[in-house]
């Protein structure tokens, strides 16, 4: 016995088209779910291409060191999960980084301090600033040109700091920054450098350098108690070949550091991508609950609409009935009619995501969303879920009926 | 009736029981019913309202399953049949005309006569053709793309008709065919009953008219569920009920291809 599916097709079309309005309200509830999901996935997918290709344009052996326990395994986990970055106190400790860069295959090593407290003038207190506290060898691991002036070294002293580009508008107006000083936590610091603007406040080091005041590991102890604090240990493998050993002395190294408690983790390669972006965590984590809530609305709305027109359609049920259609045909037209529904509002939600996220990032954010079929077969295999299980009891309720009293019901 | 000998009846209803209700609600509506129908007979079932007319008809059409009795059709017992056979069988060999027409409001004249055929896994240009010729029997052919609605009582009728045979099936059943209609339109449509008759189908209507007994070979009366008098009327003599113009002249009423391909199946 032959499906029919093109006729099923035309007859969808035409019943669907008979209702305009109905069939659009119906429809607008998977786009929005469908558009919501896009959106969560292209700029997830494009955060994620972002690191990659940071790493790859430095030189790929990159891993560094993060406190807290393994990375979640799945990317719920990774939504819903409290960040890295809020960890109440950092097991890492400034042994550890003096540690990693004895390992041999270790050709650079650096600390990253993330300070609070805001940076001034006086009269201008930017309030986006990081001050992060780092060595010189920062530069060798993470590709940080200068525009002007030079990066802290090992003889610089103890006051000096090299601030981002739009840090240096943000609190002299001006990027020509050299000489000139600001106030945190009540030291004094002279800018010595400014660095290039980068535009990548996503990136693996969680540090938007554009908008960082980077000083000396020592100053920073001296705004903690004497204590380093250190979020994140960046090091650099003297060639690609070598940092899988290298990522594997580090974890022993460490491991007898800590007695073996693994409350760090070393991570390098694509790991290193998962985007750590808290506005990002939070824009997703909303977007994807939308997502579903739509979703299943919408699915909703489509049980009911497709019930609607059973009821509607009794009779011509019946007829069709009578003149030979079987149950399986009458099942499959209305199914097609819901999963034509289904992924009618699967491709315009997948269309209007793509919209939207470029909107947002180029708005917002400093990345394009990515097209990948990962995305285009999640948007589509959800709708056409969605229009099966939605759609499949009221089809079968449709051919369910009883012939003769579904003739003899009157409109 | 050459061929009653070596063909079963195409249709051997016996002990044929339909009941409704429940408990001290239940009525028979058909009361243990024993009916043999050849082919190529034209039976016409009268009876009061309420007699089980409708009932038999929709039973006969596997619209309706009896609860006791068997019903046998072409030598194959359909009672027990799964409903996908029972729709395939309705698919192929049998036509039914609706006393309130039953058109699909939302198609038009042809895509309605088409319907038949779509069940049938015909490609649709073939369905529109002949559901096309099917109406040029019926003189429809100017109101091809007209919706149900547009059409007099008649033309509906007719429609319903041509509905009914495209599938070129091997049984008719009619539920008073003419039952809205005016006596002159009434004729027209036994006249093109009576036509199809002569092409060798076997048709079973449904009627309150005994005037259009007449154009039957065989009249049955049924009162409360059972059959009261049945009576084979001598066939009206050739020529007697023909049409102005004669119908259906490319159709080949000695060969039934449809019919023997649906009985190997």
């Amino acid at each position: 016995m032959r499906l029919l599916i093109t006729n099923h097709l035309a007859n969808a079309y035409e019943s669907l088209r008979a209702n305009r309005l109905r069939t659009g309200l119906t429809v607008l509830g998977v786009t929005i779910g469908i558009a919501s999901i896009t959106v969560v996935l292209s700029l997830s997918a494009g955060a994620t291409k972002i690191i990659g290709d940071q790493v790859a344009q430095a030189g790929g052996a990159i891993a560094v060191v993060r406190p807290g326990s393994p990375d979640h395994d799945t990317q719920v986990n990774n939504i819903t999960a409290t960040l890295a970055g809020a960890q109440p106190t950092s097991s890492l400790t400034q042994q550890d980084v003096s540690d990693i860069g004895n390992i041999p295959g270790v050709s650079a090593v650096a600390p990253l301090m993330l300070i609070g407290g805001n940076v001034t003038t006086g009269s201008t207190t930017p309030n986006d600033a990081e001050i992060l506290a780092t060595t010189p060898s920062l530069t060798d691991i993470v590709s940080l040109p200068m525009s002007d002036g030079q990066f802290i070294d090992s003889v610089t002293n103890k006051d000096t700091a090299v601030i981002g580009t739009q840090l240096a508008v943000n609190l002299y107006g001006t990027d020509q920054a050299i000489g000139r000083t600001f106030h945190t936590h009540g030291m004094t610091f002279t800018v010595i450098g400014v660095l290039k603007l980068t535009n990548t406040p996503v990136n693996y080091n969680n540090v938007d350098f554009d908008h960082a005041a980077i000083i000396g590991i020592d100053s920073g102890k001296a705004f903690n108690q004497g204590v380093a604090s250190i979020q994140q240990i960046d090091l650099r493998a003297s060639n690609d070949s070598k940092l899988a050993s290298v990522v594997d002395q580090v974890n022993k190294k460490l491991s007898s550091n800590h007695q073996g408690e693994k409350d760090y983790v070393v991570l390098s390669g694509d790991a290193l991508a998962h985007p750590a972006n808290e506005l990002f965590y939070t824009v997703a984590a909303t977007l994807t609950t939308i997502a579903g809530i739509s979703l299943l609305v919408g699915g909703i709305g489509i049980m009911n609409i497709m019930l609607v027109g059973v009821s509607e359609r009794t009779r011509e049920i019946g007829i069709r009935k009578s003149l030979g259609a079987s149950n399986t045909h009458i099942t499959w037209q209305f199914l097609i009619e819901s999963l034509a529904m289904s992924l009618g509002g699967g491709l315009t939600g997948y269309v209007i995501g793509y919209l939207v996220a470029f909107g947002v990032a180029r708005t917002f954010l400093t990345f394009d969303p990515v097209f990948n079929w990962t995305i285009a077969g999640l948007s589509f295999g959800i709708s056409l879920l969605v229009g099966l299980i939605f759609g499949l009891y009221p089809a079968v309720r449709a051919a369910r009926k009883d012939p003769i009293e579904a003739l003899r019901q009157y409109h | 009736m050459e061929t009653d000998e070596l063909t079963p009846p195409v249709i051997a209803l016996s002990g044929l029981t339909k009941r409704y209700g429940l408990g001290d609600a239940e009525h028979t509506v058909l009361d243990g019913l024993d009916l043999t129908i050849d082919k190529g007979e034209f039976i016409a079932i009268m009876g009061p309202s309420g007699c089980g007319k409708t009932t038999l008809l929709n039973i006969l059409g596997l619209l309706d399953r009896g609860d006791d009795g068997d019903y046998e059709l072409d030598g194959r017992n359909v009672e027990t049949m799964t409903s996908a056979g029972r729709a395939r069988i309705r698919s192929n060999q049998i036509g039914l005309v609706f006393q309130n027409f039953n058109l699909v409001s939302r198609l038009n004249v042809i895509e309605n006569v088409a319907l038949p055929l779509t069940y049938q896994g015909k490609h649709k240009t073939k369905r529109l053709q002949e559901a096309s010729k099917m109406l040029g029997t019926f003189h429809l052919s100017e109101r091809e793309y007209y919706m149900p609605w547009q059409l007099s009582g008649g033309q509906t009728q007719r429609v319903a008709i041509a509905r009914a045979l495209v599938n070129n099936p091997s049984i008719v059943l009619a539920d008073e065919p003419t039952g809205n209609l005016d006596s002159r339109s009434s004729h027209v449509i036994m006249e093109e009953l009576a036509d199809i008759h002569r092409r060798g189908n076997t048709i079973i209507m449904v009627t309150h008219n005994p005037d259009l007994t007449s154009y039957a070979s065989r009249v049955i009366h049924m009162v409360d569920g059972r059959i009261d008098s049945d009576t084979k009327a001598p066939r009206p003599k050739k020529g007697e009920l023909a049409p102005k113009k004669p119908l259906g002249t490319k159709r080949k009423p000695a060969k039934k291809p449809r019919k023997t391909k649906a009985r190997k199946s």
